[in-house]
């Protein structure tokens, strides 16, 4: 019986702190289906008393937003690709295969994950001007390999490092070469791996703020995080409500990855990052 | 016992080829950059032209001497650093506790409690400037419902308001990471210490105190040092937020460095500051190393 309370009296406290946790998106939500005179009202309700959808119309019709959204999910899949290739190769050298310098080389991966962007930007933005890249879609992939790459990697590594080496020494002894034991034995033992990484990669490009400000400058490819911001200085007056469908809409890939495939992401967190 | 693996041909070559694309386009991204900027941070560089003249160490002299702003910018990034550190390990270990208990809709819950580490730094700063609205938001028709303030208050726009906002907003976003790393070893404590613990006749604190704590301490440190480091550098946030205001009072390093390159069009002063914030960044990572490999 006082069990039972206990629980019942930690579930409330616990969900208490969460639903304060959640409370800014709460908001964001409500907000954007509020009509405008609700919104800038002095006596606001929690929830909208007539939700109405007119805000995302406006967004969809009225605004850049349908350009950005596309440009930023040709940025973030053409990162992931790029990155996951690399890295996964990278990983299976990193992990498994002995040679001189493979320590070194772990390191210094280590250390440009680590490394703030905003060291890099002045440098690439030099770069891509004088190649000509400037306001380019591939600009900002090739930027944001700068950090995808090395958190890439060092989750990939983790991940293939954590796979028992027996099972690929067997394949080894039964005559496969090591490439051929790498596609057919290693790769499918890492894929919830590689599934992890593919998503973090596609998340860390898809939100990616700095390197958009730099180094594009034109609204035909700019991605959502700048894009959006535009929208907020632009106006006149700020239209929250419209902001706010914008930051829903901008937030649906991740609101589908949260829901179907969460444990991917947690998985990654216990990987790359906490372990060395 | 099992065999080593046996060596095979191409295992010598193969190491290095298949690190190699990997080699190659870090030192295009990074490599080369990093050397540019050293390079650049010994010019005076205007940044429209690019027209650009050799100034030595002039650079450095200017930003550590007492016209310079790095000293009082080192100062604002390191107790942004610390509270909002601060902040989410209480809060994130707190929930980590919560979490690990058995919860109604554990799921759903994980779900909420991930969702600010994930969303775009943009959306997470567009929601909060909604809610620190002087007029309509949230915050200040709250506390004013609630009576605990007379008259709306300037949350980002006055000192230390500014501050503090940027702080809780930090935390509020970044706090997920702790909670996920120290949920997973908590999974991983097992129950018989929290038995013995109790036979001891250890209340709920001392069970904290005496076999929690010791036990999530390893995994506490690693993650103070990588968000320590995160936070540190960390840009988008502020920069959205406040955009380094009131005049500096919230102008981190990072914020000094973007704002020389575009905003002063003083390209090479920005990157010596870069330079002179890598250096104390390489602090950290020393200290990371160091305490990942004490582990092993």
């Amino acid at each position: 019986m006082k069990g039972r309370l206990a629980r019942w009296g930690w579930s409330l406290f616990a969900w208490g702190l969460i639903l304060l946790v959640a409370a800014p998106l709460v908001w964001m939500v409500a907000t954007s289906l509020k009509p405008e005179d609700e919104v800038f009202s002095l006596e606001p309700a929690l929830l909208p008393e007539e939700p109405t959808l007119e805000h995302y119309a406006t967004l969809l019709t009225e605004t850049g937003f349908a350009g950005y959204f596309a440009n930023s999910a040709t940025i973030a899949t053409a990162t992931t690709v790029v990155v996951v290739v690399l890295a996964v190769l990278g990983a299976f050298s990193l992990a498994r295969l002995r040679y001189r310098g493979r320590e070194t080389i772990a390191s210094a991966v280590l250390l440009c994950y680590m490394l703030p962007s905003v060291v890099l930007i002045i440098p690439l933005y030099l770069m891509m001007v004088k190649l000509g890249l400037a306001n380019t879609i591939a600009s900002l992939v090739i930027a944001y390999t700068s950090f995808a790459l090395p958190y890439a990697l060092w989750l990939l590594r983790t991940f293939m490092a954590a796979i028992p080496a027996e099972i690929e020494q067997a394949a080894l002894i039964d005559g496969a070469s090591r490439m051929g034991a790498f596609f057919d034995v290693l790769l499918p033992q890492a894929l919830p791996g590689i599934i992890s990484t593919a998503l973090f990669t596609f998340i860390l490009a898809w939100n990616e703020y700095l390197f958009a400000l730099v180094l594009v400058n034109a609204d035909d490819v700019r991605p959502l995080t700048t894009g959006v911001m535009t929208m907020l200085v632009s106006g006149f007056n700020i239209e929250w409500s419209l902001l706010m469908a914008a930051s829903v809409m901008m937030s649906v890939p991740l609101i589908i990855i949260l829901a179907f495939l969460q444990g991917y992401l947690v998985k990654g967190f216990g990987a790359g990052a906490v372990k060395g | 016992m099992m065999a080593a693996a046996p060596k095979l041909r191409g295992d010598g070559w193969l190491g290095p080829l298949l690190i190699a694309p990997v080699v190659v386009v870090l030192g295009a991204v990074i490599g080369y950059p990093l050397f540019t900027a050293l390079a650049l941070s010994l010019f005076e560089v205007d940044t429209p032209t690019l027209r650009a003249s050799f100034a030595g160490i002039g650079n450095y002299a200017e930003l550590l001497g007492p016209g310079g702003r790095f000293w009082p910018a080192l100062g604002v990034t390191l107790v942004w650093t610390a509270a909002t550190l601060a902040l989410q390990i209480v809060l994130g270990v707190a929930m980590a506790l919560l979490l690990n208990r058995d919860l109604w809709l554990r799921s759903l819950a994980r779900s909420l409690v991930l969702f600010p580490y994930f969303v775009s730094t943009v959306v997470a700063v567009l929601v909060w400037r909604w809610l620190f609205n002087d007029l309509f938001g949230l915050a200040n028709q709250g506390l004013m419902a609630l009576g605990v303030i007379e008259a709306p208050i300037d949350w980002l726009g006055t000192m230390p308001n500014a501050l503090l906002s940027v702080i809780v907003v930090g935390a509020w976003k970044f706090f997920p990471f702790v909670v996920i790393a120290v949920l997973a070893r908590l999974q991983t404590i097992p129950e018989s210490l929290y038995d013995a613990a109790r036979l001891d006749g250890a209340g709920a604190w001392g069970r904290f105190r005496d076999v929690t704590l010791p036990q999530i301490g390893e995994v506490l440190g690693i993650v103070v040092l990588l968000r320590a480091i995160w936070d540190f550098k960390e840009f988008d946030l502020i920069y959205l937020l406040t955009g380094g205001g009131p005049v500096d009072a919230t102008r981190t390093l990072p914020l000094i460095v973007y704002q020389e390159a575009f905003g002063l069009n003083r390209m090479g002063m920005a990157a010596a500051y870069a330079v002179a914030m890598m250096i104390v960044m390489l602090g950290f990572f020393v200290a990371y190393r160091l305490a990942v490999r004490g582990r092993l």
